[in-house]
């Protein structure tokens, strides 16, 4: 028999209480008080002859009562002696996790990784399972729990690392899983890895089922040669005699304690070099290098900021995509030139993206200038009933219409696109109105959704268009009155905003206050369905080829080693990138030619270039529960099931019933003495 | 001279000895002060004054420093050499009684506390002496001085007065600090009367008192006890608190009472002796007996004293 808290024992002291309580009560009952004890005191007289306990029955119910609740609540339980809870004993089921994230390339790891998992898994006894997990960032199953040791062996690969990050959570969670599904008596984890320190993100419950042993083989050793990593490069598009020319500037870190100088950094351009700068990097600091720009001559230019070469080549390129800006084509209809003055000056500022303006009367649009048109803005015009209808039809068709209602804007009502219906003008010249109730959670307003981040509310406005909201419009904004000043309706696949008051001074002094230029600029760029293209994504994000500007339709990805995948077809619209380089995204074959596909720069990820470890007991710590299970040295018992864990301790709760009843015993005992 | 010499406290006629039970039921103490007195006084059919006239007592040479008025001159004329008179006692003497206020002595068995009976004690002695126009003073302690009336001729109301309202209820512990405190106050010559139970080591009582004498005091000592505390004579076993301590000790009497009352006198007759080493003049008194034997052993002491020193 053990106990669960044997310092409750301490409480036996309180036997003593009842044993005092029976040898001084009877001479409570009779005190002479005296002058002095002094000679009484002085008197050879043993006192101890007149204690004498008088009950001793009752002395020893109370004191097993006593003893007893001590005893329940120092948790007696058994230990069972069942053979398959002792550790050491029994078939194992071990799990293999091998780190293949591409800072395995260092040196000579790989091949002392992949060497560890071969002897790990040459240990198997014959009733032993193995499976073997290959990790990254995602963790995969090579071989899921199975006897069969030339098919472990065979699962370690003889190719090199991949080009992903470390993380052990998903390697954990996924060895966890197979251990938990595991019939046999030990279960064994083991760990290849170089233990990085940014691969570890805490315990992102990665635990282990209870009674697992984790054994981590670190294949990590000192970073001594050198490791230079391109981590990012920024992009500076400039327009130099009407061609649009873009400046690379490259970050550079050494990782190694010995600094880098004469080294040299080249900028290829479709695979060739095209400038090479000098390279001087400080021992464990950064250096930008900027290089000069080049002009954009077509769409999908692939570059590359290459290093030279070093113990970790993966890290040592980072590739990019550029392609001529898109301008964004807003066609303007004004009454008069004047009038769309600040609206022209707001829409020729800005490079991402650039608006092409257009300013037009609305009888000189043509059907060919909506074709080019992303966006058409009418600028409190008399639209007629023919082009209402035109302008409808290209709006379903994903046009984006922006419809500023001033005093003269009229729309016909048999071209059911805007989101309300103009009725008569507000004056609030003698007390002008305010914009308030801001969508934030829109598009437009987004940016301006942050403190100190555009105050909509400075700007005073004396006459405005009375809106009757339209089915399915969604009202952005609206005057202090209640009345909305902002809207948006969807329309096929086109959507139209409409502002119910004039964008010129005539009405209002929104123009010239600082929240009109974003105002316009994220209206049209919402309008046109406008995304910024990434120059380049990281291995383990997925390609979207929509968000791309791949063509519409079934897809072909081809993978910087060559290798052919439909998006599209079973595995999703999204493609996972997990090899670096070019990723080309075009039609099936036979659709279009090259004009329609689109590039992808896909980067290692550069914080997997910093090899600093960490102490693998923290993973173990983590993973089971205590640091100690290194080296399978102290083994964690085989816990039993927690019913048996409860049936073995239930004694306690019978001592303790026992000890109730002994004190009521007491109580009776006394209750009779005492009348007695 | 005394007028007392020769006599005997049992020989006295008409004396009344009044039950100390009894007075201890009259609740003003100068009615049972008067009470006891006057019918001890008519029993003697003398006035009790002693020590009321200027007695010569001896010749001593002068020194330069002395009074010389105090010269006898009638010497001088015969022997030609100064010589200074000297009397035996003052024209009015001080008289105090020291009364032991601590917790112990409020314990009575016999009807009377020890503290009642030492309180009747004092309040006769006191007006035994304030008749023939000494001056009286009183003062109480316990572990330290609780009250203190300094000697005057008309401090006998005061002391009545202080001693009425004394009620002991601290512990006593050591009495060396309270009396050698007291001893600072009696600077002129006169006669002290210590009253307690004694309940503390004999070489540290008579420590104690001793320098009360320093001044040139006679000092009577009254050792107040309780029949229990001399007879113990207890039945039951019980346990017994201490009064002062509150300790508690469970005891049988009939066990250890021969062995008590053995220690009781030893500590009695030590004190008798160590007492009498130091010319101090000790009184065992059982509250049980009546006070008159009290007065009688006061005024024979003084007595033989006046006796001796003449």
């Amino acid at each position: 028999m053990s106990f669960l808290a044997p310092l409750f024992f301490a409480a036996l002291a309180a036997l003593a209480v009842p044993v005092l309580i029976h040898l001084i009560q009877r001479e409570k009952k009779q005190i002479q008080h005296f002058p002095s004890l002094m000679f009484i005191r002085q008197v050879p007289y043993k006192s101890v002859q007149r204690r004498r306990i008088h009950n001793w029955l009752l002395l020893m119910v109370r004191l097993a009562a006593l003893l007893l609740i001590v005893l329940a609540f120092a948790r007696p339980f058994f230990r069972t002696t069942d053979a398959a809870a002792i550790p050491g004993v029994g078939a194992r089921e071990v799990v293999v996790m091998l780190d293949q994230s591409y800072s395995m390339a260092y040196g000579d790891r790989w091949d002392r990784a992949r060497a560890a998992a071969r002897e790990a898994l040459n240990g198997l006894g014959p009733s032993d399972r193995g499976s073997v997990i290959l990790f990254s960032a995602n963790a995969e199953i090579a071989v899921r729990s199975t006897a069969e040791r030339n098919r472990l062996l065979a699962a370690v690969p003889d190719t090199a690392p991949s080009s992903g990050g470390t993380r052990y959570a998903p390697a954990l969670k996924v060895a966890g899983s197979i251990l938990a599904e595991s019939p046999l008596p030990r279960k064994e984890a083991i760990l290849i890895s170089d233990f990085q320190r940014g691969g570890w993100r805490g315990e992102e419950g990665s635990r282990l089922p209870l009674g697992t042993t984790l054994t981590p083989i670190p294949i990590g050793g000192p970073v001594t040669a050198a490791n230079v990593t391109v981590t990012s490069v920024a992009l500076a598009r400039s327009t130099f005699s009407e061609q649009e020319r873009v400046a690379v500037t490259a970050a550079v870190v050494n990782r190694a304690d010995q600094p880098i100088s004469g080294g040299t950094l080249a900028l290829e351009l479709d695979g060739r070099a095209i400038q090479t700068e000098r390279l001087d990097v400080p021992a464990n600091g950064s250096a930008s290098v900027a290089f000069m720009p080049f002009t954009v001559a077509g769409r999908n230019r692939r570059g590359t900021v290459r290093v030279g070469a070093d113990a970790l080549a993966a890290d040592n390129a980072f590739s990019f995509v550029v392609s001529p800006s898109v301008p964004v084509r807003v066609i303007v209809l004004s009454g008069t030139s004047s009038a769309g003055l600040y609206l022209t000056r707001a829409l020729s500022i800005g490079d991402m993206p650039r608006f092409e303006t257009d300013l037009r009367q609305p009888d000189t649009l043509s059907d060919a200038d909506l074709q080019r048109a992303q966006v058409v803005l009418l600028n409190d015009v008399v639209i007629p009933a023919v082009l209402g209808r035109r302008l409808a039809r290209w709006v379903e068709a994903g046009g984006g219409l922006f419809v500023a209602a001033g005093p003269r804007a009229t729309w016909p009502q048999e071209a059911d696109v805007l989101p309300a219906v103009l009725n008569g003008p507000v004056d609030r010249s003698r007390d002008a109105a305010r914009v308030g109730g801001l969508e934030f959670g829109h598009p437009v307003f987004e940016v301006f959704r942050a403190p100190r981040s555009g105050d909509f509310s400075s700007a005073r406005f004396y006459g405005y268009r009375n809106v009757t909201a339209a089915m399915g419009a969604q009202v952005l904004a609206r005057f202090d009155s209640g009345t909305p000043a902002f809207l948006e309706r969807r329309t096929g696949t086109g959507r139209v905003l409409l502002w119910a008051s004039a964008l010129d001074l005539s009405w209002s002094d929104l123009p010239i206050k600082p929240v009109f230029l974003p105002f316009i600029h994220r209206s049209m760029r919402h309008l046109a369905n406008y995304r910024e293209p990434a120059p380049w994504l990281t291995i383990g994000q997925v390609l979207d080829p929509d968000a791309a500007g791949a063509p519409a339709g079934t897809r072909l990805a081809i993978t910087p080693s060559g290798r052919r995948a439909a998006i599209g077809d079973e595995g999703g619209d999204v493609l996972e990138l997990t090899e670096q380089g070019f990723y080309e995204v075009r039609q099936q074959a036979g659709q279009a030619g090259d004009a329609s596909m689109v590039v992808v720069a896909s980067n290692v990820d550069p914080s997997e270039s910093d090899l600093t470890a960490m102490d693998p007991k923290e993973i173990v710590a983590a993973a089971v529960g205590n640091g100690l299970s290194d080296g399978g040295a102290s083994a964690v018992d085989i816990p039993q099931t927690p019913e048996a864990q409860e049936r073995s301790q239930r004694l306690w709760w019978y001592v303790l019933v026992a000890g109730i009843i002994l004190l009521g015993v007491d109580t009776m005992l006394s209750n009779r003495l005492s009348k007695a | 001279m005394s007028l007392l010499g020769g006599h005997q406290p049992a020989a006295v006629p008409g004396a009344r000895f009044m039950d100390p039970a009894v007075l201890a039921r009259i609740g003003n103490l100068e009615l049972v002060a008067r009470a006891v007195c006057d019918g001890f006084i008519n029993g003697l059919h003398k006035a009790p004054y002693f020590g009321a006239s200027v007695d010569f007592a001896e010749h001593r040479g002068y020194v330069p420093g002395d009074d010389i008025r105090r010269m006898d001159w009638r010497v001088w004329a015969r022997t030609d050499r100064y010589y200074i008179k000297e009397y035996e006692a003052e024209t009015n003497m001080n008289f105090s009684v020291l009364l032991d206020v601590s917790k112990s002595m409020d314990y009575g068995s016999a009807g009377i506390t020890k503290f009642d009976y030492a309180r009747i004690l004092t309040a006769c002695l006191t007006n035994l002496v304030h008749h023939q126009r000494d001056r009286v003073g009183f003062a109480a302690f316990d572990s330290e001085v609780v009250e203190h009336v300094p000697p005057s001729a008309k401090h006998m109301d005061t002391v009545l007065h202080v001693l009425d309202r004394l009620k002991p209820g601290r512990p006593g512990g050591n009495m060396r600090v309270p009396l050698h405190k007291l001893a600072e106050f009696f600077g002129r010559r006169g006669v002290l009367v210590v009253v307690s139970d004694f309940y503390e080591d004999p070489e540290a009582i008579v420590d104690a008192v001793t320098p009360l004498r320093f001044r040139g005091n006679d000092i009577i000592v009254f050792h107040v006890l309780d029949p229990a505390e001399l007879e113990f004579g207890f039945g039951d076993a019980q346990a017994f608190e201490d009064l002062e301590t509150g300790e508690q000790m469970p005891v049988v009497p009939d066990s250890l009472r021969k062995e008590y009352v053995s220690l009781v006198k030893a500590h009695t007759d030590a004190l008798q002796q160590k007492f009498s080493e130091v010319r101090v003049d000790y009184t065992l008194l059982n509250t049980s007996q009546p006070l008159d034997h009290a007065l009688y052993r006061f005024l024979g002491g003084r007595a033989r004293k006046m006796r001796a020193r003449q």
